[in-house]
C-alpha cells in the first residue's frame, strides 16, 4: 500500500475554483463564498471561461494562466467538460483537486470516470469525489461543502473527523454535530473514490494529529486487502466508530454451504470491523453517540460504574441499562467512600450505588457525594443524573459538576432528560468538555463503546 | 465442486483436526461388518443433494444387525434419483452439543473463519461469531464470548481451550489451502472431554 500525501487537500496553500460563477444559485459561487466567509488566508483564484470578474475579483480563462504551483484545484462545471480541464490541471503540476460535479458512475457514465482516474493516475493528482461535497477543515478554512450556509448550523473546531461517500448523510451529521456540542477536526464526502477512497483518508487521518477520532459511513469497503492492512494499525492509534449500510444486501441465497449463507458481505463487513477493534453504530444516533464520548474520555481502568442521581426512578433505570450489557457492572463502593458519604450525606440518603441524594439535593450534596469516588479504587466510571426539573437542580450544580470533571480523572458523563430549562444547561456543560447523554440507554451504550474500545485496544497478543 | 469426502477428511487429519471413524460401504451386509457391533450411521453423499437431513439422508443410531439392513436399503431406495452416490458408513458420536464451524472466501476481505450453535438450529437461531483468516488466540476467544449460545456450547476453562484451539487450527487449514472455497464442519459435537467433528463439506 503506498502511502499518499493529502496534505495539500486538507492544509492547500492556495487555491482555484474552477467554474466560480457571479450567479448566486450555482455551485461555483457558493463554494467561492464558503472560502471568503470562513476568511481563507492563501491566494483565491477564479478560473472560468468567461473571464468577467467576480465580486470584483479577476478571473482567469484556464490554471496554465496562474503563473503559482496550486495546491488545490475545486472543479464544480458539468462532467462532459471535467477531462479538459484535469488535462490543464496535470499540465500545470496541480498537487490536488476536489471534483464536486456529478454525472459519472453514479448515473452509469463508468467510462467517464475511469478517464478520470487515469489522469489522476498519470499526474499524480490526489483527486477526491467525483460527486461529492468535499472536504471541510475549520482550522485551515477550507471548505467546499457547496451547502447555503444558514441551512445547517456550524460545529465548533475539535477532534472528530468524519469521513463518508455520501453527501446527503454527511451534511445530516455536520448539522447534528453542533448539536451533540463536541467539536469537528475534517469532514469528507468522498463520492464515487475515481481516486482517492476511505483507505486514504483513514490512512491521513490516522497520521493526523488533529484528530482523536475517526467517524466514517460506508456503503462498502472496495479495497479489502489495504484495508485489512490499515484496521490493524489505526485501532492501535485512534477510535474508530463505523455505520455500515447496505445490512439486508442479498446475495448469500445460492450458497452451497451454511456458512456462506450465514456469513454475506454485511456479515464479512461487521465481523472485519469487530475483529480489529472498531465501534460499530447501528443509524445516526448511536454514530454521534459514540464519536461524543471516544473525544471527551480517556481510557477507563475498569468496568465498574457508579450512578449518582437527584431521582430515584432515573436511578433505577440507568442501573437496569448498566446491568443489561453484558460488559459493565455496577461498582460496590469502598469502605472508606461509604464512611465519607455517611458523615456528609442527610439521614434520607441510602449509601449504596446507585446512590440517590434526592430531590432537594443541590450542588453542595452533588459535591459531597462525588468527592469519595474522585478516589475511590472500586470505581472505574461514574454516570451523574441529573433532573433539572428538580427544585435543587440549578446552574449553580451545573457548574459544580463542571468544576469536578476537571478533577476526575476517570471518564465521567451526565444523564439530563428535558426541554427547554435542561437543553440549556447541557449546552453549558457540553462546551465545559462534559458529555451529557439524553437517556440511560444512551449514557450506557456510550460507557460500554468506550471500555470494549480500549480493552481491544490494551489487549495482549 | 464438493471436495472427495476422504479427501476432506485427510486435508482435516493432516492439521491435527479429530473427525469421526468413517468408511464407505457397499452393501447391507457391508455396513454391518463395519459396526461390529457399535452403534453407526449411515449418509449418503451426492453432488446433487448438499441438505442431507433434511432431504431424509441420514439414518441415526443404528446398532441391531436387522436395523442396519433395513436402513441400508432404504437410503439406496432414495439414493438412486440422486445418482452417482455413495453410501458411508460413521461411527455414531457420543452425545454433546452441536456446533458449526466453517469457512468461506470473501470477495473483498478473503478467508473468513465461523463458528455457531450448529446441527438443526443453524438456520434458526443464526447464532454465530465470524472472523477473516488469521485469527489470533484473542480473536478466538473473542468469538466464542460473542456466542449467545457460549455457555452451552463451552463447559468450562477446559473445553473454552479447546475449542479456541480447534479454531486455530481450521484458521490455519483455510488460510493455507487457496482452493477451499467453502467449508462446513456440521455438526461438530462437543462434548466434556473432547470434540469430533460428523460432518465434512469442503467446496473448491
Amino acid at each position: 500500500m503506498t502511502k499518499r500525501d493529502l496534505t495539500p487537500l486538507f492544509k492547500p496553500k492556495n487555491v482555484a475554483i474552477i467554474g466560480a460563477s457571479a450567479d448566486p444559485g450555482k455551485v461555483g459561487h457558493i463554494i467561492l463564498l464558503n472560502y471568503l466567509n470562513e476568511g481563507y488566508p492563501g491566494k483565491i483564484y477564479l478560473v472560468n471561461k468567461n473571464t468577467a470578474p467576480i465580486l470584483g475579483r479577476k478571473v482567469y480563462g484556464s490554471v496554465l494562466e496562474i503563473k503559482e504551483r496550486l495546491d488545490s484545484v475545486v472543479i464544480a462545471i458539468p462532467a462532459a467538460a471535467v477531462p479538459e480541464v484535469l488535462e490543464e490541471c496535470g499540465k500545470a503540476k496541480v498537487r490536488s483537486v476536489v471534483l464536486v460535479s456529478g454525472g459519472f458512475s453514479e448515473v452509469g457514465n463508468v467510462e467517464l470516470q475511469d478517464q478520470i482516474t487515469a489522469m489522476a493516475k498519470k499526474y499524480d493528482i490526489a483527486l477526491v469525489g467525483p460527486n461529492c461535497l468535499g472536504i471541510m477543515n475549520p482550522r485551515s478554512r477550507v471548505n467546499t461543502l457547496f451547502l447555503p450556509a444558514y441551512k445547517l448550523s456550524k460545529p465548533r473546531i475539535g477532534g472528530v473527523s468524519f469521513i463518508a461517500q455520501s453527501g446527503a448523510v454527511g451534511s445530516v451529521i455536520l448539522d447534528l454535530i453542533e448539536g451533540e456540542g463536541f467539536g469537528l477536526s475534517k469532514f469528507v464526502s468522498y463520492g464515487n473514490a475515481a481516486d482517492v477512497d476511505e483507505v486514504d483518508l483513514m490512512e491521513y487521518l490516522m497520521n493526523d494529529d488533529e484528530t482523536n477520532v475517526i467517524v466514517m459511513y460506508t456503503e462498502g469497503i472496495k479495497r479489502g486487502k489495504a484495508f485489512l492492512e490499515l484496521a490493524r494499525k489505526i485501532t492501535k492509534a485512534k477510535p474508530v466508530v463505523i455505520l455500515k449500510a447496505g445490512r439486508t444486501e442479498a446475495g448469500a441465497s445460492a450458497a452451497h454451504s451454511h456458512t456462506a449463507a450465514l456469513a454475506g458481505s454485511y456479515e464479512s463487513h461487521e465481523a472485519v470491523f469487530k475483529q480489529f477493534g472498531f465501534t460499530i453504530a447501528n443509524d445516526l444516533t448511536d454514530l454521534l453517540y459514540y464519536a461524543k464520548i471516544f473525544e471527551s474520555e480517556k481510557a477507563p481502568q475498569g468496568n465498574r460504574i457508579a450512578i449518582i442521581t437527584n431521582g430515584g426512578g432515573a436511578g433505577v433505570l440507568t442501573t437496569d441499562a448498566i446491568s443489561s450489557s453484558k460488559y459493565l457492572r455496577l461498582a460496590e463502593l469502598s469502605e472508606a467512600s461509604k464512611k465519607a458519604l455517611s458523615k456528609t450525606m442527610p439521614l434520607l440518603v441510602n449509601i449504596r450505588n446507585p446512590l440517590d441524594l434526592a430531590g432537594d439535593a443541590g450542588d453542595k450534596r452533588y459535591h459531597d457525594a462525588l468527592y469519595p469516588i474522585i478516589n475511590d479504587p472500586n470505581v472505574d466510571m461514574v454516570i451523574v443524573i441529573i433532573l433539572f426539573q428538580t427544585p435543587g437542580a440549578d446552574s449553580k450544580l451545573a457548574a459544580e459538576i463542571i468544576g469536578l470533571k476537571e478533577i476526575m480523572a476517570k471518564p465521567m458523563i451526565t444523564i439530563a432528560t428535558g426541554t427547554q430549562y435542561t437543553e440549556m444547561h447541557k449546552v453549558m456543560m457540553e462546551s465545559s468538555g462534559l458529555p451529557v447523554y439524553d437517556s440511560p440507554r444512551a449514557a450506557a451504550m456510550a460507557l460500554e463503546a468506550l471500555f470494549r474500545y480500549y480493552a481491544y485496544k490494551n489487549h495482549k497478543e | 465442486m464438493l471436495l472427495e469426502y476422504f479427501k476432506a477428511k485427510s486435508l482435516l487429519d493432516k492439521y491435527g483436526i479429530r473427525s469421526v471413524e468413517s468408511r464407505y460401504v457397499s452393501s447391507a451386509e457391508d455396513a454391518v461388518k463395519f459396526s461390529r457391533g457399535n452403534k453407526i450411521v449411515l449418509k449418503v453423499i451426492s453432488e446433487k443433494q448438499l441438505h442431507k437431513s433434511k432431504a431424509g439422508l441420514v439414518k441415526l443410531g443404528l446398532e441391531e444387525e436387522d436395523e442396519i439392513k433395513r436402513a441400508y436399503k432404504e437410503l439406496e431406495a432414495k439414493a438412486k434419483r440422486i445418482a452417482p452416490y455413495k453410501i458411508i458408513a460413521q461411527k455414531m458420536a457420543g452425545s454433546g452439543i452441536e456446533a458449526i464451524i466453517g469457512g468461506r472466501e470473501d470477495p473483498q476481505f478473503g478467508k473468513m473463519i465461523l463458528i455457531g450453535l450448529g446441527g438443526i438450529y443453524v438456520e434458526a437461531f443464526k447464532d454465530f461469531a465470524l472472523r477473516t483468516c488469521p485469527i489470533t488466540e484473542y480473536d478466538a476467544s473473542e468469538m466464542l464470548d460473542q456466542l449467545k449460545s457460549r455457555q452451552v456450547m463451552t463447559y468450562n476453562g477446559e473445553s473454552s481451550a479447546m475449542l479456541t484451539a480447534l479454531l486455530l487450527r481450521i484458521s490455519r487449514m483455510l488460510k493455507e489451502n487457496p482452493s477451499i472455497k467453502e467449508l462446513d464442519l456440521n455438526p461438530v459435537i462437543l462434548r466434556k472431554d473432547g470434540y469430533d467433528v460428523v460432518d465434512i463439506r469442503v467446496l473448491e
